[in-house]
């Protein structure tokens, strides 16, 4: 899908994660492949021995000065910033500190090593589900997250230090990407685990547009904006949006609707058992609108999907229903 | 004339006679039917046979059901028709905001028969809609729920030599309460506010809108058909931005349809969305839901369109108070007419 070359020297963090992993393996396979360096905790066994990798824990307190030093003796020009949590995780203080903190690390280094360009991976759902979201929500529309989801809230807040970072750094290149609830035959998230179940949990009276992207134009978006110089934000989703009760209904499963006071309040007691999220946090993305208008990224990145919603949702259909006889 | 009458009257007569009499007849009506049609069973393009389809068809699944009772389909049918909150078959793509071509051309049974039966609705100065261009009608709100949106978009269909329907925007409670939600997308609602309405425009969709928002929706019955604030005159200045025209519409007989005798502010507090008290509701429990058949007038007013000089001021935010004054005269005017003409809220 991308017109122009990969840039010559690219470093990931977050390697092991389905977009570094899987950028990395598609610059490795470019005809005309970059030098790409890995930063993680690990290297993913598919990559090992193919790039070079450097172990950077990013909720160290010196991983700032690691990790430009890693970028600066390996001449980077282009730094993708992956190493966010696909999985929520309980210990909402080990995620601040690496989705906030270890942002702000790669942020200062790539500073400090004169990075040109800074790709850094956020999430549609920074918009957060309110009932009176437009129909389309634009890049300039403000990020008010959700009052109970700490993985959001953190991601508003590493969007808020890139702003004034961008604002400090105008000679480098900052892009942020939000794409919406990506779906494919390697998504593994919560969000996919919530649809793969045969009754699908819904809130009773309650029909939301839904607007998904498929993973290989979440890829291909990737390196149009490590390819192309486009600042700011951009939306990414696929084309059309349908309502979440068509959608399951496509999927050949039943919804299982359930009145939001009582799901919430029965919700309350196993989210304290697991000291997770409360379940707005989640259901509410399934009751308010936040369906995105990705002209920006059409226009300015030159993004051009090619799944549409409905076409993501049934790629991921597919891949449960064969998995069943796997 | 049956034809056991016919040959009971010829008992002289042989039986090889009688049957060949018998042929002669049925081949005559034959003809006779496939020439003249059947007398009361295509009347009104086919309805009464639709209708008695429909309700050997609903005898029969009952029948079936009857014959192999079992608590599991019952159950299974239930949840079904719960999940689906009973508007099967929708369409398998809607348009960008929301509009189910399917469910819309299913609720058009229950449309027609508002606007033709229940309400009665009379339209005045259809004629005076413009055939193509950005439009934003402006209407007065009124009825707690939005049926005025419905009828106003319907009237316009009707009238419209084009057949366009417009899209209605609802207000914040309505547009998300669950069930309204759903429903109301499908039917082409869609939540008021700048951006939905701009966008709308611009994707060459009619809107109508309510300025009053809920303010005129949950008024108390004594002061109906007294406009409300009109916004703040968001309307007039997308209006001028985009360059559509206004079309000034009242409509009389909504208020009528769900008198609000009082607005309790307990149960708002604590459902978070309105919940006024009406003669029938919550009285009368859900059949209080049904809306009052009142008699209806629509009326369309004269096309408000803009001028270079105006547009220009797009940003004047006393014109733009000004104008929207003076549209809000427009409708009052309109609605003061109109409740004077007619002479009973429920008779034509």
């Amino acid at each position: 899908m991308s017109t122009g070359r990969l840039p010559r020297s690219l470093a990931i963090t977050g390697l092991g994660t389905f977009v570094g992993g899987r950028v990395a393996e598609r610059a490795l396979d470019a005809p005309v492949p970059p030098r790409v360096v890995g930063l993680d905790l690990e290297i993913p066994r598919s990559l090992e021995g193919r790039l070079p990798f450097h172990r950077v824990d990013l909720t160290a307190p010196t991983a700032d000065s690691q990790i430009a030093e890693v970028l600066g003796k390996k001449r980077c020009d282009v730094v993708l910033h992956a190493a966010f949590l696909t999985n929520p995780q309980p210990d909402c203080e080990y995620a601040h500190e690496l989705e906030v903190i270890g942002s702000l690390h790669v942020m200062n280094a790539a500073a400090a090593a004169g990075v040109r360009k800074l790709v850094v991976m956020s999430s549609a759902e920074v918009y957060g589900p309110h009932p009176d979201n437009p129909n389309f929500l634009s890049e300039e529309h403000p990020l008010r997250s959700h009052p109970h989801a700490h993985a959001v809230q953190d991601r508003v807040e590493m969007e808020g230090l890139l702003r004034v970072f961008a604002q400090r750094h105008p000679e480098m290149v900052v892009t942020v990407l939000r794409p919406c609830w990506v779906m494919g035959p390697s998504q593994f998230s919560p969000v996919t685990r919530h649809f793969e179940s045969k009754r699908v949990t819904t809130l009773m009276g309650f029909d939301p547009l839904m607007q998904f992207l498929h993973e290989e134009d979440l890829l291909g978006a990737i390196e149009l904006a490590l390819t192309r110089d486009a600042p700011g934000p951009f939306n990414l989703a696929g084309a059309g949006a349908l309502p979440l009760s068509t959608l399951i209904r496509l999927a050949g499963k039943r919804t299982l609707p359930i009145p939001h006071p009582l799901l919430f309040r029965l919700g309350y007691l196993e989210s304290m058992r697991r000291a997770g999220d409360s379940p707005e946090a989640f259901y509410d993305y399934l009751r308010y609108l936040w369906v995105l208008d990705t002209a920006r990224a059409g226009s300015e990145l030159g993004f051009q999907p090619e799944y549409t919603t409905k076409e993501a949702w049934m790629s991921l259909v597919v891949s449960h229903r064969l998995r069943r006889y796997r | 004339m049956s034809q056991s009458a016919q040959s009971s009257a010829n008992e002289g007569l042989k039986t090889e006679q009688v049957t060949e009499l018998r042929e002669a007849l049925a081949e005559l009506r034959g003809e006779i039917e496939a020439r003249f049609g059947v007398p009361g069973k295509e009347r009104a393009d086919g309805t009464l046979e639709r209708g008695r389809a429909l309700l050997e068809d609903v005898g029969r699944g009952v029948q079936a059901q009857l014959e192999r009772f079992n608590l599991k389909g019952l159950y299974t049918g239930l949840r079904r028709a719960v999940s689906t909150y009973g508007m099967q078959p929708r369409s398998l793509d809607v348009d960008p905001f929301g509009l189910d071509p399917a469910s819309l051309g299913r609720a058009r049974l229950l449309l027609d028969f508002l606007y033709d039966r229940w309400w009665r609705v009379q339209v005045t100065g259809a004629e005076k809609l413009p055939a193509e261009g950005r439009v934003i009608l402006v209407a007065n709100r009124s009825g707690v729920l939005p049926y005025d949106g419905v009828m106003v978009a319907h009237a316009v269909e009707r009238e419209h030599p084009k057949g366009l329907r417009p899209r209605f925007l609802m207000s914040d409670w309505v547009a998300t309460s669950p069930f309204s939600q759903p429903l109301l997308t499908r039917l082409g609602g869609v939540r008021a506010c700048p951006e939905n309405a701009e966008r709308l425009l611009e994707a060459g969709e009619w809107i109508v809108n309510f300025p009053e928002g809920p303010k005129g929706a949950l008024k108390p019955f004594r002061e109906r058909y007294q406009l409300q604030r009109f916004g703040r005159g968001g309307f007039v200045s997308l209006a001028l931005r985009l360059n559509a025209t206004l079309i000034p519409v009242a409509v009389v007989g909504a208020e009528e349809v769900h008198p609000v005798l009082f607005h309790p502010n307990l149960p708002r507090r604590l459902l978070g969305i309105p919940l006024p008290v009406t003669p029938t509701f919550p009285l009368a429990g859900p059949l209080g839901l049904i809306p009052l058949p009142s008699q209806w007038f629509i009326r369309f007013g004269d096309p408000i369109r803009w001028d270079a000089a105006d547009r220009e001021r797009a940003e004047d935010a006393l014109f733009i108070n000004r104008t929207r004054d003076e549209i809000r005269n427009i409708i009052q005017g309109f609605l003061e007419e109109e409740v004077h003409r007619r002479s009973s809220v429920f008779r034509a």
